[in-house]
């Protein structure tokens, strides 16, 4: 339509153009159909939940715009376009909105406007919900009020202040809040997750800017009912009682918020609010049954179902009565409901003495009545009943009252009968007071029966009650005619049923000093004395294993258990056991005879630290020692097995333990190895509890003179008796050490008949081989050497030679003594043409042997430079030597020593020299056994080689050392020439 | 004596009340926050002019309108909290109420005492003994019952230990007037 309205034409008139307009006008009016405002628009406030309800005429709109604004502020509260269906009966439209705050805070502006599409009608009229605020309500107020919400859920209170007073703030408990201003005197704060309230709610103040308290609301925040595990039973048969757990804690108390339950819709008013169970009745059985629990915040419903005979639980017994005797009663009562006089019961019976409780089951088809076995007399009961059905079996009904009651009285048992005998045979007869369970009721007295089986001799006494011991004379029985060396003691007990049965014991007249048995130790555990022992052949009825204080003299304490015959190990157990007592435990075996010994242990229920210290601590010096004795510690006051003494040196501010004596026996402890000086000593026994406080002995430890001195005198005399005592060794034996170590100089075995008496052989040199004895002048005269002298040299010998000692005979003087027939070997095999050439100019064969005497010896003392330098030896030559040193001596001439002696070498000298060392060694006496060690051996240096010869040649005889060797320390060489000379002549002495 | 036996009593009476005194903590009511007194109890106001029995009267209408108050609250207390309360709150509740009932017998006596004359119970009219019915107005209702409590009790110490020197100085002036009069005849 517009498009043909419009013309091409460029030309138009006036009047066209106003047309056109207009009929455009018309259309557009026409197209666009503006929607109704909404009329009779009215407000229904909800002030509980918080809810406006608006209700309005709005035509056939079904969308609006709504605005709600704070009056007095003009704030925009809500503003949104809803969709809303007219009622098709009243063509109204309705809308909910719930406000976040209390619709009393303030007052409330609403508008209303139809909306198509983007097209819109007016907005209504404003219409006010009046607040709380109003000029009007001058008075300071809270909402909500009272206010039940649940757990996490946010409330907003808003505040209205008192007309002329200014706003200070709002707390939530104690907790001040942000707040937000709705009008001028209203003023709103939101609390979010809330926690649950206390019993009495949870408090918001409002407070003015003076700190005032304005006004106040509570709010309870809570939870639902959540009841479980509802059931129902019936206890008459006809009736039901449903039981169930009120579940969490819903944290709404009062009337108005508390939980009310309904069985079957039946109000429960006698649910108790306070405990954990509740429980309702129901006059019938109805075999369904349905819970439920409501509160201001919710309700939940509990089912349970089931028929009356699987839910019987018996109603306690009533009127409970008992008819008593000794050893049983009767146990009688009722029951309220007829119904059960059919039914089968199962009963259970709890029977309670000396706060001992036992229970005991009974069943019976409508059970009223028990007996109930084994009480025991004059004992005092309290007993209940309680039933179940047996068949179906669904839960013990609930006890009925205790009936309290006493048994009657009865006989008492025998009483347990021992005995103890003096060393004095003065004895005790005992006996353990009845208990009260084994009296059986009031004990009136004791009658004691003495009673010698020989003689038939009956003596009676009757005792009070409060009597369980009785001496008795044994010796004034044994003397009063009774050849027996026993007597039989029974004891009965009365009370007002009766007398006991009679306990009987033999007892012996005297006192037998049984050695006992190896006493054993016993270690307490488990409150009592572990015993144990081996099986007695004799023991026909059982065992008494009896103990008291070991440290008891007299009157003592004595206790007893007797053991069945078939046992043989028992826990001694009292309540009398003291630590720190050491007890004595026996063992003796029951028969028809008088008990006897078998065994022995003794023990301590817990050991002690010694009680005292060890008595009599003393100490003496002995030599440069210190003795410390102390005496016994008493039995009692040991507390415990000694284990020994530790022994301390006490310095005044603390103990060094010297040692540990672990002899519990020792009474003494030498301490050694003390100076001089004074000392404090603390002996302390120890247990394994430890060890007592100790004691302590002070001395002063002085010097020993004497001592030393006697020590000096021993060493002395020893050493004395040593000597002697090898000097008469050697004296006596001096044969046999003459031959060991001194034997004879052979006789040389001469060829041809040298039968002549022995004796010195002077011999002429022969004038082709002659020995000359010369004299060097730069040798002592102790160094002569058999120089093989040649004969073209006689004569310058003979004008040049000087005799060494003008007392010296001219010729040679032997002794011929022939100790040896094996043929002599020349030691130099080279110079025997010379040797040969003497032996055959004296048709002799001549063996030089002799032991080189230290006087010897230091004739072959040489000195490698020394002695060619002209230095002589300081050495005198003995008597004896000189005698003697006229003699041969062993061939050796070192090469220097000829060429100093200016002598020509002769062919004997042709082979190789030995080294100069080697060579001035010589022929050594005999000391081979010293050199035995290469150590040795390097010490003796240049001597080394002639230790492959240590005999002259052939020489049986020991040759003795060279005490002159230069490589010997001095003061040795010293030591063995005197010993040896002294040796020589002890030998010499021996001789024929 | 039996004057000081009963401010003795007063004195532990006061003591518990004070210490109870309706527990600002319990119900979180901050200490710097104040309440507006709010006078539940309506006496002829105090003057020097009243004699011993005008203030004992005074006194003994005052605690009666106490224990009215207390018993209403107490009422009041387990309908809005339905025995929520436990334990030590319940019993020296019970104990205030008991000691306060002892308090006003030992003042009727004293009343008697004073004139000879049998105690007139005080009007209980005007008296808010209904109470308010939102909890929060409750509580604060029942806290100035016990406030009222604490100032009465308090104000019976006072009068009670005045009493002595004032019926000692009654009688002197009686025995003065008897002697003047007995001179006289």
């Amino acid at each position: 339509m517009p498009r043909s309205s419009f013309s091409p034409k460029p030309k138009c008139s006036p009047i066209w153009l106003i047309c056109i307009l207009l009929g455009l006008s018309a259309v557009h009016t026409h197209g666009k159909d503006v929607p109704t405002v909404p009329q009779q628009v009215s407000l229904s406030p909800n002030l509980e939940t918080q809810q406006l309800t608006l209700s309005w005429l709005g035509g056939e709109s079904t969308t609006f715009d709504i605005m709600i604004l704070r009056t007095e502020l003009n704030e925009t509260v809500f503003y949104e376009t809803v969709s809303v269906t007219a009622d098709k009966i009243s063509g109204q439209h309705q809308w909910n909105w719930t406000s976040v705050e209390p619709l009393e805070c303030t007052s409330l502006s609403v508008q209303i406007r139809s909306r198509d599409g983007q097209t819109t009608s007016d907005w209504s009229d404003t219409h006010i919900l009046p607040g709380m605020d109003l000029p009007s309500n001058k008075d300071s107020q809270m909402f909500p009020q009272d206010r039940v919400v649940s757990v996490g859920t946010n409330t907003t209170f808003c505040c209205i202040v008192e007309e002329g007073l200014g706003f200070g703030s709002i707390r939530y408990r104690d907790l001040v809040m942000n707040v937000t201003r709705l009008s001028r005197r209203s003023y709103a704060m939101t609390q979010i997750n809330q926690g649950p309230s206390g019993v009495t709610g949870t408090n918001v103040f409002c407070s003015s800017d003076e700190k005032t308290l304005l006004n106040g609301a509570v709010v309870f925040v809570g939870y639902p009912p959540l009841p479980s595990d509802l059931v129902c039973e019936t206890h008459d048969l006809v009736s039901a009682v449903c039981q169930w757990n009120r579940g969490r804690d819903t944290h709404l108390y009062g009337k108005k918020r508390k939980t009310y339950y309904t069985l079957n819709g039946r109000d429960c008013t006698e649910a108790n609010q306070n405990q954990k169970w509740s429980a309702c009745s129901l006059a019938q059985w109805d075999g369904n049954f349905t819970l439920v629990a409501r509160n201001l915040l919710g309700q939940y419903s509990l089912t349970d179902s089931s028929e009356l005979s699987l839910r019987v639980r018996p109603v306690a017994p009533a009127n409970l009565t008992s008819v008593v005797r000794a050893w049983n009663a009767t146990l009688l009562w009722q029951w309220k409901h007829r119904g059960y006089d059919s039914l089968a019961l199962i009963c259970q019976v709890e029977l309670t003495s000396h706060w001992h409780t036992t229970t005991r089951t009974f069943s019976g088809v409508g059970l009223r009545s028990v007996i109930v076995l084994d009480l025991r007399p004059d004992e005092d009961y309290s007993i209940k009943v309680r039933c179940g059905v047996q068949q179906n079996f669904w839960n013990w009904g609930d006890w009925s009252g205790p009936l309290a009651f006493r048994t009657s009285i009865d006989i008492p048992d025998a009483p347990d009968v021992w005995m103890w005998i003096e060393r004095d045979n003065t004895g005790r007869l005992m006996w353990k007071p009845l208990t009260h369970r084994e009296s059986h009721g009031q004990i009136t007295g004791y009658e004691v029966t003495l009673w010698s089986p020989d003689e038939n001799i009956q003596h009676t006494e009757t005792l009070p009650q409060s009597i369980c011991t009785v001496p008795i004379n044994l010796t004034h029985i044994s003397t009063t005619g009774s050849s027996s060396n026993k007597v039989i003691a029974t004891v009965i007990a009365k009370n007002a049923a009766g007398v006991s049965p009679p306990a009987s014991i033999v007892m012996p007249l005297r006192w037998t000093d049984i050695d006992p048995p190896a006493v054993s130790r016993t270690a307490y555990m488990d409150g009592g004395f572990p015993l144990s022992w081996q099986s007695d052949a004799n023991a026909s009825c059982g065992y008494v294993v009896e103990w008291h204080d070991a440290s008891c003299q007299q009157d003592c304490a004595v206790e007893w258990i007797k053991v069945a015959a078939e046992n043989t190990n028992i826990s001694a157990q009292s309540e009398n056991f003291q630590p720190g007592v050491r007890y004595t435990l026996s063992l003796y075996s029951c028969s028809s005879e008088v008990p006897q010994l078998l065994q022995r242990w003794e023990g301590y229920m817990e050991e002690l630290v010694p009680s005292s210290s060890v008595p009599h601590l003393s100490s003496n010096q002995q030599d440069s020692n210190i003795k410390l004795s102390w005496g016994e510690i008493p039995l009692v006051s040991r507390r415990g097995f000694l284990l020994g003494y530790h022994i301390y040196l006490n310095n005044g501010s603390q103990l060094m333990l010297l040692a540990n004596v672990s002899d519990p026996t020792s009474r003494s402890y030498t301490v050694k190895g003390l100076p001089v000086g004074s000392y404090k000593f603390t002996v302390k026994a120890y247990t394994s509890a430890g060890e007592d406080t100790g004691a302590t002995v002070s001395i002063s430890l002085e010097s020993y003179t004497d001592w030393l001195i006697l020590e000096m005198l021993a060493s002395l005399g020893t050493m004395t008796c040593f000597l002697v005592l090898v000097t008469f060794i050697c004296y006596k034996k001096r044969k046999w050490v003459k031959k060991a170590f001194y034997p004879d100089i052979p006789e040389p075995k001469l060829a041809g008949d040298w039968s002549r008496t022995q004796g010195p052989l002077d011999v002429k040199p022969s004038p082709h081989s002659m020995v000359h004895i010369v004299e060097e002048p730069e040798w002592d005269s102790s160094k002569e050497a058999l120089v093989v002298i040649p004969e073209e040299d006689e004569d310058e010998d003979e004008t040049g030679d000087e005799p060494v000692d003008t007392d010296e005979p001219t010729s040679l003087r032997y002794y011929n003594q022939v100790i040896d027939d094996r043929p002599i070997r020349p030691r130099f095999p080279d110079s025997s043409a010379s040797s040969a050439s003497s032996l055959d100019s004296a048709r002799t064969d001549v063996t030089y042997t002799g032991i080189q005497t230290s006087g010897n010896s230091l004739g072959f003392q040489l000195q490698p430079q020394g002695s060619s330098e002209g230095q002589q030896p300081q050495i005198d030559v003995p008597a004896s030597c000189v005698d003697g040193g006229g003699g041969y001596r062993p061939q050796m001439q070192p090469g220097s020593l000829s060429q100093d002696m200016g002598l020509p070498a002769p062919q004997a000298f042709s082979e190789p020299q030995p080294t100069k060392g080697a060579s001035f060694g010589g022929y050594q006496p005999q000391c081979s056994w010293h050199l035995d060690s290469p150590v040795e051996a390097e010490e003796s240096g240049g001597l080394a080689p002639s230790l492959g010869s240590p005999t002259s040649v052939a020489s049986t005889q020991f040759l003795l050392p060279d005490s002159g060797s230069k490589e010997q320390p001095e003061g040795k060489g010293q030591g063995s020439s005197s010993a040896t000379t002294w040796f020589h002549n002890l030998l010499s002495s021996a001789k024929p | 004596m039996p004057n000081v036996n009963l401010s003795n009593h007063l004195i532990q009476t006061h003591l518990l009340i004070s210490s109870w005194s309706y527990n600002r903590k319990k119900e979180s009511l901050s200490p710097d926050l104040t309440v507006a007194d709010g006078r539940l109890v309506t006496v002829p106001p105090p003057s020097s002019q009243l004699d011993t029995r005008d203030k004992l009267w005074r006194l003994h209408s005052a605690l009666l309108q106490c224990r009215s108050l207390l018993e209403r609250a107490i009422t009041k207390e387990e309908e809005e909290l339905g025995g929520a309360e436990k334990g030590d709150y319940q019993s020296q509740r019970k104990t205030v109420r008991d000691r306060l009932s002892l308090l006003l017998a030992n003042t009727g006596e004293l009343l008697k005492a004073t004139d000879g004359t049998a105690v007139l119970t005080p009007s209980l009219e005007g008296l808010e003994i209904d109470g308010p019915t939102i909890l929060f107005e409750v509580k604060l209702w029942i806290y100035r019952i016990f406030k009222e409590l604490d100032y009465w009790t308090k104000t019976a110490i006072t009068t009670l230990q005045g009493l002595p020197s004032v019926t000692a100085k009654e009688r002197g002036r009686t025995t003065a007037v008897r002697r003047r009069r007995s001179t006289r005849r």
